[in-house]
């Protein structure tokens, strides 16, 4: 293809673009059929999209979504285990070195912060960790499931979920207390229980976190003429921010306060 | 409840996390681990077996060295010894030549003592014969003297 062709040829290709994008814009405006205060209401409370859980109860999408992440890493999992750990070798290849750097990474931020015990709490930040950074990232797949309503809804970030972040943040203190408990008994009890504000400051960070990325999505794409290149920024590079940062602050203040309480204190 | 909490979804999503904690450790952390410790063990092991006979050769090498050490002490004696023996030796064998050259040329002196004692007595005696000869040949004839000078002579030149 010769100067000329290639500059007929992306003429052309730019105005069918720029007619396609006329007419979006043209066509796009009718279907605001909710105001985008009840939108933003609904990312945030999930009060209207309800969908059926087993048949037994009406659930928020953030708990659907966290069974589906729970089955996706089960399935990852049970897949590594059988096929790739049995033919691990001293030397690592790419695959390996990737799984030994995850569980060396988890493991050394629970060795350093709780030297004295850290194997249960390299396990928990371990799956902490996977679970933040997995299904934050499970957002950017948009799986549409059904609602009770009828209506499609995206599976959101399990973590997006009020509920899901209140029990990841008292999960983690329990997490806190046993360590408390195994280390000092009764003193590891009223160490970890000073710090009463945890759970609550633990499960609103990840949810205030993880809610503004999706309130921010949801902003942008509501509005027709800030859906085209935008969102590739803002939904990946949002996203991908929040899974690292949460997953690291979270395991990281885990590691340390239970570092903190099981530690034996000097005399 | 406000901000929709819900009770009975925050237990479920709590199952599901203990759940996702033990998948987890069983599956992957728990195999990955134990795969990573054991391999740190072995890498332990066979440093401490590498330091091990780092030490052993070390001390072995010390061994070695005292061995060494001690031999050449042992050497120096001996080289001492043996030079100290052989210059006695030495010593020895120049006095005994000393003492034989002393003798060899006393004994060669005395036997050139002897000898030239013996020609000066020879030469004594046979002049004291020719003298004897001499003297009584001119007691017994004057006249015949012209043929005793021959005769002397004769037997001068036969002696010769």
């Amino acid at each position: 293809m010769d100067k000329r062709k290639r500059t007929r040829f992306l003429v052309i290709i730019g105005c069918i673009l720029a007619v396609l994008l006329v007419l979006i814009i043209l066509t796009g405006g009718s279907k605001e059929e909710e105001p985008i205060r009840v939108v933003m209401k609904d990312a945030v409370l999930h009060e209207y999209a309800k969908i059926n859980f087993l048949g037994i109860m009406h659930v928020n999408p953030g708990l659907v979504a966290a069974y589906t992440v729970t089955g996706i890493i089960f399935g990852f999992a049970l897949i590594v285990r059988i096929f790739f750990i049995p033919k691990f070798k001293d030397i690592p290849g790419r695959f390996q070195m990737l799984l030994e750097q995850a569980v060396g990474l988890f493991d050394s931020l629970a060795t350093s912060n709780s030297p004295h015990r850290h194997r249960f709490l390299g396990a928990y930040v371990f799956t902490a960790g996977a679970y933040i950074f997995i299904g934050t990232m499970f957002e950017l797949l948009g799986i549409m499931v059904p609602t009770v309503s009828g209506e499609a809804v995206a599976l959101p970030a399990p973590l997006a979920d009020i509920n899901g972040a209140i029990s990841m943040g008292v999960i983690s203190y329990c997490v806190i207390l046993s360590g408390g408990i195994a280390g000092n008994k009764f003193k590891g009890v009223l160490n970890t229980l000073k710090d009463f504000s945890l759970p609550i400051s633990m499960s609103f960070r990840l949810f205030g976190a993880l809610l503004s990325g999706a309130l921010v999505t949801e902003l942008v794409y509501y509005y027709i003429t800030t859906s085209f290149i935008i969102p590739v920024f803002v939904a990946v590079m949002f996203t991908m921010l929040h899974a690292l940062i949460q997953a690291y602050v979270l395991t990281m203040l885990t590691a340390l306060f239970y570092g903190e309480v099981s530690g034996q204190e000097e005399d | 409840m406000p901000l929709n909490i819900d009770p009975q979804q925050i237990l479920l999503h709590m199952f599901n996390l203990v759940l996702l904690f033990g998948i987890l450790y069983v599956l992957l952390y728990k195999p990955v681990h134990d795969f990573m410790d054991k391999r740190e063990e072995e890498y332990r092991q066979r440093d401490q077996k590498t330091k091990d006979a780092l030490s052993e050769a070390e001390k072995l090498k010390g061994d070695y060295e005292d061995k060494i050490a001690k031999a050449e002490k042992d050497n120096a004696v001996l080289r001492a010894d043996v030079t100290a023996k052989a210059e006695a030796d030495r010593e020895k064998i120049i006095g005994d030549a000393h003492e034989r050259a002393d003798r060899i040329v006393n004994d060669a002196r005395d036997k050139a003592q002897k000898e030239h004692d013996r020609m000066i007595a020879q030469a004594r005696q046979e002049i004291t014969e020719y003298v004897s000869r001499a003297a009584e040949k001119i007691v017994m004839k004057e006249g015949d003297l012209e043929d005793d000078f021959d005769s002397f002579f004769e037997n001068m030149s036969d002696k010769e």
